[in-house]
């Protein structure tokens, strides 16, 4: 309630800034007619086979699974509410564009407010995926055979663009982008998502793109996966994934598949740089499968706001020694001398506005943190400035995370 | 409880054989020309009132005879019968050896009274070189010598066949002449079998006990009266028929297997598992809590095996003046057997520029079973006159399984970290218990009648019916880390539990057929003219159910995943609450409706024998899907095949044939394969779906075969055979990225191969042997290009199933003075392709191998025998290569059995 809250706050903030910049200048005003929207839907129940504009201001129930024909679109406007019952899923075929606003978001949740009660998008074989300015919240209810579904699944070389949009609660991956997909993730918050199992942002199998300006918060599993592994050849996993900030995320996994911030591994290719890694299990971890140093990475800041941390959920207890997971043994992955590694509790602190210092949250946890960087934050400056001169997702040259 | 009845029937049936005597008949049956015994013949004495069966020596005996004047006549296949008068005096033992004249006339005739007998060597020599096409076939007599218990073993040594075995060993299906399960079919008694599997049609022929079976025999060839839909060939297992006089038989052995010598056999609970899921318990929409799954089922424990142990009785007589005949029998196994697996799952590492396939998993693979099997048949046959006759068959085939599976699988390259040095990784595993009951039910009653000098009708209606279910497959997995650190040494993590999956499924199968034909026969000059028109029309329907449930671990306080320490305190919440029946993808229902018809001519000279046809089968599928209604929900297919067939056979002598055939035929795919909706992968991003655009196969056959019958057992053959086969079916990657595995059409393919047999006897030592070559080439169009993967490729390689050569050789010692007999059975397989590996450049290959058994049997007195028979006596690991690899080296162990055998 409290993260919501503080988001409007900032959201106002960002808000009146820009009327006040604006003020500045020469006033023109155009006035434009209203253009009906192409097949409006009605407020109401919703089901099946379904194309058309979700509208401004209305509210829709959905009811039973949706399903998007290849060549039709559903595009919600912004402002619009769906609320969905009975575990449904939106089976997207052809174009989904979730088009929300900064001031006006859209929102999909589950009737029940609880984590895993709904089946998010299907988009496997989807035409084009846009979500902008999208809370899509509680995802992650059994598909027909009892597995978690992932929040959103592409598994086809189309274009996915998710931006500024606000993912939470699931109960396996949040975005699981496979299959050649061509990704553009900037600027969203993806948090407390993952039961005991699954990764923030999947990447596999051929994808290709940016990540970047993310915020993600206590996942189960690895905050950021890039993989090619495949049961068939497919051409090389390549992502940039850059100025993401990741905290307190690998643990509800447990200590024999340790989750991490970022890792690559089996032929994946990359370039990993200006990443905030705090209160994570392991922080990069560049798998051994990963033969030809594929990944570029450096610039990435490492810190744990204790020393160790006792898992005490097993018997016997495990005890993990957090400087020793930010580049863990056994793995190709060192650390650079452009990296922020921090020696003891309090050196290398990004200094984050506010932050509980935790490590293990229960999945659905609320996240009470700001992690906006403090004025002398170390990570400020240090940047590779071919993705920006500053570490983390909130950047001062405004580019990077608007929540 | 069972094995005191067969026990207590056992010496109630030894004890009524003693009888008084006052004249005897007593001497030998040989051929005439060769003075070999006839073995199975059968001498009457005064039409039918007292006869014998001339055993293995050609010796025959009848007892009690009154003095006065007798007929002796004997009777036996493909043999002129012979007949004596005689007079014998009161207490006279007389001694009468007979030579019986080969019967060169055709041996097609309508005989509905005698019945030929069929269970020993001689009688399926005779029948192979009587057969309008080209057969192989295997007597009950063979069958018993050998090492087999199960008419698969019993496969395996035809020329040809070989077998393909599931991973846990008790799945097991012919593969005729490097042809997939898929392109031949199984008959029991003539009629096809419907099938207990949810995914094909296949039965396993493991569940059929030998010891009922009057004979197994593989068509090769096809004629129009037979059904179309075998490419490879067709097995039929016949079962035992009423004897002639009284018969008795009753068999019981023991066993063990090497395997529970060397390591425990894991067991565990089934009187907690609940026979219907949760959700077919309550109602639909009924929300399952935690406490409605049981936890026994999944306690695991090892013990001592217990040893396994078959019993069969069988009871044949006649009645009503030999008017009625019955035989009833049943076959009772209970057996325990496993295997060790060790493997390496491999896939196509994009890091080498040639993109082949490199170790992704190792993983250890336990199974340890217990397989009940109990067979039961019934044979009437009723004569009502010269003219015709009803006969009634029940087959009923049972069986359990109870199989552990452990399997540990640690992960080398990807998932959440591989290996990082020898002895390291995530290790997932998996501990699952299953129990399978099935049942098949065929009944057939047929009849034959003569209505003329020149016609006879038959015609047959059967019902067959399978049914299985698998209540509660319970798989528990978890996970530990090994990790090495310099410092430190090996650590291991605790053992995390992260879910337990519960799967209930049934599904029935039953198919109604009836079938009639009408024979017209004349003679013109000296050939005989044979003409057969008839029809078969069959109805299939086919459900499938399954219900499957997750139970998710349920995590601490902190939201940590929970450590895995003992079934009895974990700690789970249902995650699916409603179960997945409804829309699982298992579920289907489905009909076949085939309806064939036929006309054939056959024309034999004293020398040549053509015979002609055609056969039409039309076949209409409906299948019906609860599915994701984005896909069809309902798949219609029809399709009518025209099916023409020669058979031309030459006698180049009284013993040997020349034969050339060619025949069109036809293979459907499963149901299964036709659903378009299937199983969405969960890690990996692949899915298995059918295709409704899936064609069935047809094929182009030609045979050409010489075989020669030096004496009664004595054989050699040498064969050569060619098959096109139009839209083979396999299942293959499409769509290059998107990753789905769907059965397709692969282009075409080409089978040939050269077949040999020979049997030799010298005094008390013979060899019997058979060697196969097979040649296969599928041009498979749909191989992904390793270097380009979004492009497909066409790759050039066998059949999968299809073995290069395959060698049985048999050593045998038969000393008919002492009773004793004994055989050495050898086999050899080639290179097979087991697997289709989604890239260019690779296939899964399993490696030659060999393997050794050994079988002996001791009469003792008049009625028992003593037996035993050791199979795998090498140790025969079944290994398969990747590329450079081994993928799975599957490890089973000799089995060992002795028993006795009682016969009256």
């Amino acid at each position: 309630m409290k993260t919501k809250q503080l988001s409007c706050w900032i959201a106002a903030i960002t808000l009146a800034a820009s009327i006040a910049s604006c003020s500045k200048k020469e006033n023109t005003g155009v006035i434009k007619p209203v253009i009906p929207p192409s097949h409006p839907i009605a407020a109401g129940n919703i089901s099946g086979f379904v194309k058309g504009t979700l509208l401004t201001g209305s509210t829709y129930t959905v009811t039973a699974d949706i399903n998007v024909n290849k060549g039709d679109t559903l595009l919600a406007q912004p402002g619009a509410i769906i609320v969905v019952k009975n575990n449904s899923q939106f089976k997207i075929q052809g174009v989904f564009q979730s088009m929300g606003t900064q001031t006006n978001p859209v929102s999909f949740n589950s009737d029940s407010n609880t984590p895993g009660t709904w089946g998010g998008f299907a988009c496997d074989s989807a035409q084009a995926v846009t979500i902008q300015w999208t809370k899509i919240f509680n995802t992650g209810g059994p598909d027909n055979k009892g597995s978690a579904r992932r929040t959103l699944v592409v598994a086809k070389p189309i274009k996915v663009d998710i931006e500024d949009s606000w993912i939470e609660n699931g109960q396996d991956d949040g975005l699981g982008l496979f299959g050649g997909a061509q990704v553009t993730i900037l600027r969203n918050t993806i948090q407390s998502g993952g039961s005991t199992d699954g990764e923030a942002i999947n990447l596999k199998t051929g994808a290709t793109g940016t990540v970047a300006y993310n915020v993600i918060f206590s996942q189960a599993g690895t905050g950021i996966k890039l993989e090619t592994a495949a049961v068939v050849t497919t051409t090389l996993t390549n992502v940039n994934v850059y100025n993401n900030t990741i905290v307190a995320g690998g643990w509800r996994r447990g200590a024999a598949e340790p989750g991490r911030g970022v890792s690559a591994g089996v032929s994946a290719k990359g370039n990993i740089y200006n990443n905030i890694i705090v209160n994570c299990y392991h922080g990069l971890e560049i798998f051994t499968d990963d033969g030809n140093n594929n990944v570029n990475y450096g610039n990435n800041l490492f810190y744990s706001s204790a020393l160790t941390f006792t898992d005490k959920t097993v018997t016997p207890n495990v005890v993990v020694n957090l400087r020793d997971g930010y580049y863990p043994a056994g793995a190709l992955g060192v650390a650079q001398t452009s990296d922020i590694v921090s020696t003891a509790v309090g050196n290398g602190d990004p200094m984050f506005v506010s932050f509980d210092g935790s490590f293990l949250n229960p999945n659905g946890a609320p996240n009470n943190n700001d992690f906006h960087l403090k004025a002398g934050s170390p990570a400020i400056g240090k940047g590779n400035a071919t993705y920006n001169a500053d570490m983390g997702a909130y950047t001062a040259d405004g580019k990077g995370n608007k929540h | 409880m069972v094995a005191k009845f067969y026990l207590l029937s056992f010496f109630i049936l030894f004890s009524a054989s003693v009888f008084a005597q006052n004249a005897s008949i007593s001497g030998r049956v040989a051929d005439k020309n060769n003075n070999e015994p006839l073995a199975g013949a059968v001498v009457y004495l005064d039409g039918s009132k007292n006869s014998s069966v001339v055993n293995d020596k050609g010796e025959y005996a009848l007892l009690n005879v009154s003095p006065g004047k007798h007929q002796v006549v004997v009777k036996y296949i493909s043999y002129l019968d012979h007949s004596e008068n005689v007079t014998l005096s009161s207490g006279q033992a007389l001694v009468l050896n007979m030579k019986l004249h080969q019967n060169t006339q055709n041996l097609n005739e309508v005989n509905v009274h005698g019945r030929l007998l069929t269970e020993n060597e001689a009688a399926a020599r005779a029948n192979e070189k009587n057969s309008d096409n080209v057969k192989n076939v295997i007597s009950a007599q063979a069958i018993a010598k050998s090492p087999d218990i199960n008419a698969a073993n019993v496969l395996q040594r035809v020329s040809g066949v070989t077998i393909q075995r599931n991973a846990g060993g008790d799945d097991a299906f012919a593969i005729i002449r490097g042809l997939e399960p898929r392109y031949n079919n199984t008959l029991i008694n003539g009629i096809q079998i419907a099938s207990p599997s949810s995914k094909t049609r296949l039965v396993s022929l493991s569940v059929v006990p030998s010891d009922l079976l009057a004979r197994i025999e593989v068509d090769k060839t096809l004629t129009p009266e037979m059904e179309g839909d075998a490419i490879g060939g067709t097995v039929n297992m016949v079962f035992k028929d009423a004897p002639d006089k009284r018969e008795i038989s009753a068999t019981s052995s023991i066993g063990y297997e090497q395997l529970f010598l060397d390591r425990k056999f894991v067991d565990f609970s089934k009187k907690d598992i609940h026979t219907y899921s949760p959700s077919e318990t309550n109602e639909a929409n009924y929300i399952a809590q935690p406490g409605d799954f049981t936890r026994s089922n999944l306690d695991f424990k090892n013990i001592q095996a217990p040893p396994s142990e078959t019993f069969t009785l069988s009871f044949g007589e006649r009645f009503l003046n030999n008017k009625l005949g019955l035989i009833i029998g049943n076959s009772y196994q209970n057996n325990y057997f496993g295997s060790n697996t060790e493997g390496n799952i491999g896939n196509a590492d994009p890091n080498d520029p040639d993109r082949r396939p490199v170790i992704n998993d190792i993983y250890n693979r336990a199974i340890s079973s217990r397989q009940i099997l109990n067979n039961l048949i019934a044979h009437l046959d009723y004569k009502i006159n010269d003219r015709n006759k009803i006969v009634f068959d029940n087959v009923f085939l049972y069986s359990r399984i109870e199989e552990a599976l452990f399997n540990a699988d640690t992960s080398i390259r990807g998932g959440n970290g591989g290996r990082t040095i020898s002895g390291t990784g995530p290790v997932s595993i998996t501990r699952q218990s299953t129990v399978t009951s099935q049942y098949i039910e065929n009944i057939k009653l047929s009849g034959n009648h003569v209505l003329g000098e020149h016609l006879s009708f038959d015609w047959y209606g059967a019902f067959s019916d399978a049914f299985v279910r698998t209540p509660d497959q319970a798989a528990i997995s978890s996970n530990i880390l090994i990790a090495y650190d310099p410092a430190t040494g090996f650590t291991k993590t605790p053992e995390f539990f992260d879910e337990i999956d519960r799967t209930w499924a049934h599904n029935n199968d039953k198919d109604f057929d009836g079938a009639g034909k009408i024979t017209y026969k004349t003679k013109i000059k000296n050939a005989l003219l044979e003409i057969k028109a008839g029809g078969l029309y069959r109805h299939k329907s086919r459900y499938n159910y399954e219900d499957e449930y997750i139970l998710k671990n349920v995590a601490d306080a902190n939201g940590g995943k929970p450590a895995f320490t003992n079934i009895y305190t974990l700690q789970w919440s249902v995650y699916n609450v409603y179960g997945a029946g409804a829309y699982n993808v298992n579920n289907y229902t489905a009909t076949e409706d085939v309806g064939a018809y036929y006309g054939m001519a056959k024309v034999s000279f004293p020398k040549l024998e053509l015979l002609g046809g055609v056969r039409a089968e039309t076949t209409s599928q409906d299948i019906h899907v609860l599915q994701d209604i984005t896909n069809a929900s309902e798949i219609t297919k029809n399709y009518t095949d025209l099916l023409p067939s020669v058979n031309i056979k030459y006698k180049v002598s009284e013993k040997a044939n020349l034969r050339l055939a060619y025949y069109a035929s036809i293979a459907r795919p499963a149901y299964f394969e036709l659903v378009p909706t299937g199983s969405t992968g969960a890690s990996n991003g692949v899915s298995t779906l059918g295709n409704p655009a899936l064609k069935h196969t047809t094929a182009n056959n030609y045979d050409f075969r010489y075989e020669i019958f030096p004496k009664a057992d004595e054989q050699f053959f040498i064969g050569t055979y060619y098959k096109q086969l139009t839209n083979p079916i396999e299942f293959a990657y499409v769509g290059g990225n998107s990753s789905v595995i769907m059965p397709i059409n692969t282009g075409s393919a080409k089978v040939a191969g050269v077949e040999l047999g020979y049997t030799k006897f010298i005094g008390n030592y013979g060899i019997s042997g058979n060697y196969a070559y097979n040649y296969s080439d599928v041009t498979d169009n749909k191989k992904i290009n390793r270097l380009n993967p979004t492009q497909d490729t066409i790759e050039h390689r066998m059949l999968s199933g299809a073995s290069v050569h395959d060698l049985n050789v048999s050593l045998l010692y038969r000393n008919k003075k002492t009773g004793l007999n004994a055989q050495l059975a050898f086999q050899y397989l080639g290179k097979t392709l087991v697997g289709r590996y989604p890239d260019n450049g690779d296939n899964y290959i399993q490696q030659p191998l060999s393997s050794l058994a050994f079988s002996a049997d001791k009469s003792i007195g008049k009625h028992f025998t003593i037996f035993t028979k050791l199979n795998n006596l090498l140790n025969t690991h079944t290994t398969v290569v990747l590329h450079n690899f081994q993928n799975g080296n599957e490890i089973t162990k000799a089995t060992y059995l002795v028993g006795a055998r009682y016969n009256y």
